[in-house]
């Protein structure tokens, strides 16, 4: 293996700032802004841009920042694909490369999200058959290793986060839980009324915030609230007379049956009393919420966010939409996600402006976002942090191996994410949220299975430019250039700080 | 081995930026070898300011615990009235007065309330509640109902009061495998461990070595969290080892096989690895552990049974454990959840978010009985909610100044009511 050496070059001009933590953190406001210089290690083989050597690094230089490898376009693509796919191989990296920035992001953006095979026996998962939780868990995972498009699964990963349900209280009796994980990638770039309406009465959701048992004589209030609080207003946009109000106007709706969910009913009962019951009831043809009228509120107008009418669930998400508080609120929790942990107010304005004005088209929106300079400003280089997803997808990717699948499925929950899992309502907590002593131990520890579980380890000679952009600290550096073997370069590699961040 | 950094406080460390990545694996290497005889000792005591051996559990149940399934008004005339499914609970509780019983499943919280260990405090709340989950959690863990503070109430006190550089496991999150808000402080060093099993590098000292060095003044706006978080991951596992290897437990820990729907929080494991820490002598103070699965919205009454009976057991087995080892003396287990939930049940048998709820305070130095006054089912709000009596952070207050015995005040900048809980 080449020796990785530090380059010749002259010393970039540094301001050294001594930051406490409290400032590091509680500024991640500040997100690299005001903290100019950083240190790159431009590798001795294939620099790509700029070489500018480390200097002082004895002593604690917490407070340096990454030095921005993005006026250059190739490191523009890299830091695009970074943040919209999971890591890109060598083929798709080279045409990403060749097509340049702006194609690739209208080829991410508009290239149709490919379907993911039938997950066995999902449509038919019953009392008797019950959804295998883990095989479901595997399933996803498998396809966003395999997936043409990538991007599809990382929109389709955000809103599992956003509108979140989970299999404890959703349970394994029916196949509702895939049935979601298809809606949201079904929808995931389709405008915003679309996705909520599908939200409003996807039967994993009326199960895990109660609206499909929720009825216009005694509303249950759990989905009008977190509809509005988490999903698209924000905390103090309604008022307590909104969610019951919301509650009455959205009730009716039940879950559906499936034909498997009925046999298995029909079975029980038998084996229970010994007798078939005498009416069972007919599946239903959909994958969605039912709508019983009779359930449902019927009766004089009533005021939902300080409108009197008579309402419906359309009506509901209409009036929704046309609260000043929802695009801020859904660009603010993208900007999180995929551009800077702490997006600017103007920022997150403009572009909620843009959002209303295009109807919600989501597909515009992150058009929109990729394209934005703050997108790629330097003070956006390495600062969100990956989930464990991510990190996990992202090298297994890196090493070439889809098996690692297996290992991806058992390790996210040592990091704090387990897939149709998340810690509550409210989904994963984002960025510093995923670092903790455990999940750092448990970071570290997924890469030491991932690289002894793969088969044929890929060469580590220029991972350090794919995977990183050749920009790391003097101690990642120093340890890859100690490293005696590829499957120590590799661990190095995937356990660096450098590779956690996005 | 820490004697020079028990001279200096944690924020001269972090004045001189010397605190991360700090040699704290040797540190580690020397807790190593307390022997059991320091296993009572004071450690992590901040320049002479907290000079006792006290522990605080506290236990949060998310999601937003039921008060009037837990602790049930059986006196008053109101509740079959607004319950008349979920009531049916009361035919069942374990009285501790003539107004009031404890769920039948709290049976060993229960014998805690016969043998004057329970302090049961009702009506606890704060003004202006929110009936958002994430703002009223957010309101307990700042201990500000104004939600303007960042830090959490226990972060907060151990920074004000621990020397922590040294000893991540000061303040300790069992069975997560995030810090939580509670806990959180920039200037508070604090361990998570999910589980004592895969607490460990399975990549050897290699990669410990190798972790060791790659997170060490790392760049960026991450790189003091990322170099705290691995230096910590380092000294835990050398110290879990330890005290593993010197724990064993006198108590049976059992996990509720029944309970898938709050299973995931593990929490008699969290509490068996919270009773390790606290009897091997690792200089635990402050530890964190969870129970989820309170948002009752549906078929309430068996899923809120369960959660008690699953309480219930982690709860008397952690107490025995910790008695038999002798050192039941040192510890206060508490409980918060971030709200109580809606008198009237709806119609999915569950009940909506609601307002104030009792609090339980448990352990040798309480003074048993009940605290503040249980709101009127009678006189609800305009909601149809409880009203609340004690303020959540007089709670808080007697849990510092009369347990771990350090200066609420100093935490909270402000003087609550007086409870007169924990004995002198």
């Amino acid at each position: 293996m080449d020796e990785l050496k530090a380059p010749e070059a002259p010393l970039a001009p540094e301001k050294k700032a001594v930051l406490t933590r409290r400032t590091v953190l509680a500024a991640a406001a500040a997100a690299g802004a005001g903290v100019a210089a950083a240190r790159l290690v431009a590798l001795a083989n294939e620099p790509t841009f700029d070489r500018v050597p480390i200097t002082g690094t004895q002593g604690n230089n917490t407070g340096l920042d990454w030095l921005a490898p993005l006026g250059n376009e190739a490191a523009r693509v890299s830091h695009l694909l970074r943040r919209t796919t999971f890591g890109a191989t060598a083929e798709e990296l080279d045409r990403a490369q060749t097509d340049g920035y702006a194609k690739t992001v209208n080829r991410l953006i508009d290239t149709t999200i490919a379907e993911p095979p039938a997950l066995a026996g999902g449509d038919d998962a019953s009392q008797e058959n019950p959804l295998n939780v883990g095989a479901l868990q595997q399933w996803w995972i498998d396809w966003m290793l395999a997936s043409p498009t990538p991007f599809g699964e990382r929109m389709t990963l955000f809103w599992h986060g956003h509108f979140t349900s989970d299999f404890r209280k959703v349970g394994n009796q029916y196949p509702f839980l895939y049935w979601q994980n298809l809606t949201w990638r079904k929808n995931a770039l389709a405008d915003l009324k679309t996705m909520l309406y599908g939200v409003t009465i996807d039967p994993a959701m009326l199960r895990y915030l109660d609206l499909g048992n929720s009825t216009a004589q005694s509303p249950n209030e759990n989905y009008s609230r977190e509809l509005m609080e988490l999903f698209t207003m924000g905390p103090d946009a309604f008022t307590e007379d909104d969610v019951r109000a919301g509650a009455k106007a959205l009730s009716g709706w039940r879950e559906p049956r499936t034909q498997a969910m009925i046999d298995a009913d029909i079975k029980r009962q038998q084996m229970r009393t010994g007798q078939a019951p005498k009416t069972t009831p007919r599946a239903d043809s959909v994958k969605t919420g039912v709508f019983e009228a009779q359930r449902g509120y019927k009766g004089a107008p009533f005021t939902y966010l300080g409108e009197s009418r008579v309402w419906n669930t359309d009506a509901v998400l209409d009036k929704i939409l046309q609260q000043d508080a929802t695009a801020p609120f859904i660009v603010r929790k993208l900007l999180t996600a995929f551009v800077s942990p702490t997006p600017s107010d103007p920022y997150v304005a403009r572009l909620a402006a843009g959002y209303r004005k295009s109807r919600y088209d989501t597909k515009a929106l992150m058009r929109d976002i990729f394209m934005s300079p703050e997108f790629t400003a330097a003070d956006t280089y390495r600062a969100l942090i990956k989930s464990p997803t991510e990190v996990m997808i992202h090298s297994a990717k890196a090493l070439g191996d889809k098996t690692l699948s297996r290992i991806v499925a058992g390790q996210g929950q040592g990091m704090g994410q387990t897939l149709f899992d998340p810690p509550s309502v409210g989904g994963w907590p984002q960025n510093e949220s995923w670092v903790s002593s455990n999940t750092m131990l448990a970071r570290a520890n997924f890469v030491t299975a991932a690289v002894q579980a793969t088969k044929k380890l890929p060469s580590a000679a220029n991972a350090h430019n794919t995977q990183i952009d050749g920009v790391m600290s003097a101690q990642t550096l120093k340890l890859l250039n100690e490293a005696a073997d590829d499957k120590r370069r590799w661990s190095i590699l995937l356990a660096s700080p450098e590779f956690q961040l996005k | 081995m820490v004697a020079s950094v028990d001279k200096i406080g944690r924020r001269e460390f972090l004045r001189a930026g010397l605190v991360f990545g700090a040699g704290a694996a040797g540190l580690a290497a020397g807790y190593a070898a307390v022997p059991d005889v320091f296993a009572r000792a004071i450690y992590a005591a901040k320049q002479e300011k907290v000079v006792n051996d006290k522990v605080l559990v506290m236990i949060q149940l998310a999601g937003g615990n039921d008060g009037l399934q837990t602790v049930m008004p059986l006196a008053d005339a109101s509740y079959r009235d607004l319950r008349p499914q979920l009531s049916k609970s009361a035919d069942e509780a374990l009285p501790i007065s003539k107004d009031f019983g404890l769920n039948k499943n709290l049976v060993g919280t229960k014998k805690l309330w016969d043998d004057g260990k329970l302090a049961i405090v009702q009506g606890v709340g704060y003004p202006k509640p929110s009936f958002s989950h994430f703002d009223s959690i957010r309101v307990w863990e700042t201990a500000d109902p104004d939600r303007r503070q960042q830090d959490g109430w226990l972060g907060k006190t151990i920074a004000d009061n621990y020397d922590s550089a040294g000893h991540p496991l000061v303040g300790c999150a069992c069975g997560t495998t995030g810090i939580p808000g509670a806990l959180r402080d920039l200037e508070a060093t604090l361990t998570v461990v999910n589980s004592q099993q895969s607490f460990k590098w399975s990549g050897g000292d290699e990669m410990e070595k190798a972790m060791g060095a790659l997170y060490t003044s790392t760049p960026g706006i991450y790189g003091a969290l990322f170099d705290t978080a691995v230096t910590t991951a380092r000294d835990t596992v050398a110290q879990l080892k330890s005290s593993a290897a010197s724990y064993t437990p006198k108590a049976q820990y059992t996990d509720n096989p029944k309970l898938v729907y709050s299973s995931k929080n593990q929490l008699a494991a969290a509490l068996q690895l919270a009773a390790q820490l606290i009897v091997t002598g690792t200089g635990v103070k402050v530890l964190h552990v969870t129970l989820g699965g309170f948002d009752t919205h549906y078929t309430q009454q068996q899923r809120h049974d369960d959660l008690m009976g699953y309480f219930d057991q982690a709860v008397s087995a952690f107490y025995a454990d910790l008695a038999a080892h002798g050192m039941s003396d040192r510890v206060l287990i508490a409980t918060w959840s971030e709200f109580g939930r809606r008198p009237k049940e709806n119609a999915s048998a569950g009940t909506d978010h609601g307002t104030s709820a009792p609090v339980f305070l448990m352990g040798d130095t309480v003074k048993g009985g009940l605290y503040g006054a249980a709101p009127s089912l009678s006189k609800l709000d305009t909601g149809g909610n409880l009203a609340w009596n004690v303020d959540f952070r007089s709670v808080y207050q007697e849990i510092l100044d009369g347990h771990l015995e350090v200066d609420a005040k100093e935490v909270f900048s402000q003087s609550f009511d007086k409870l007169a809980i924990i004995r002198a």
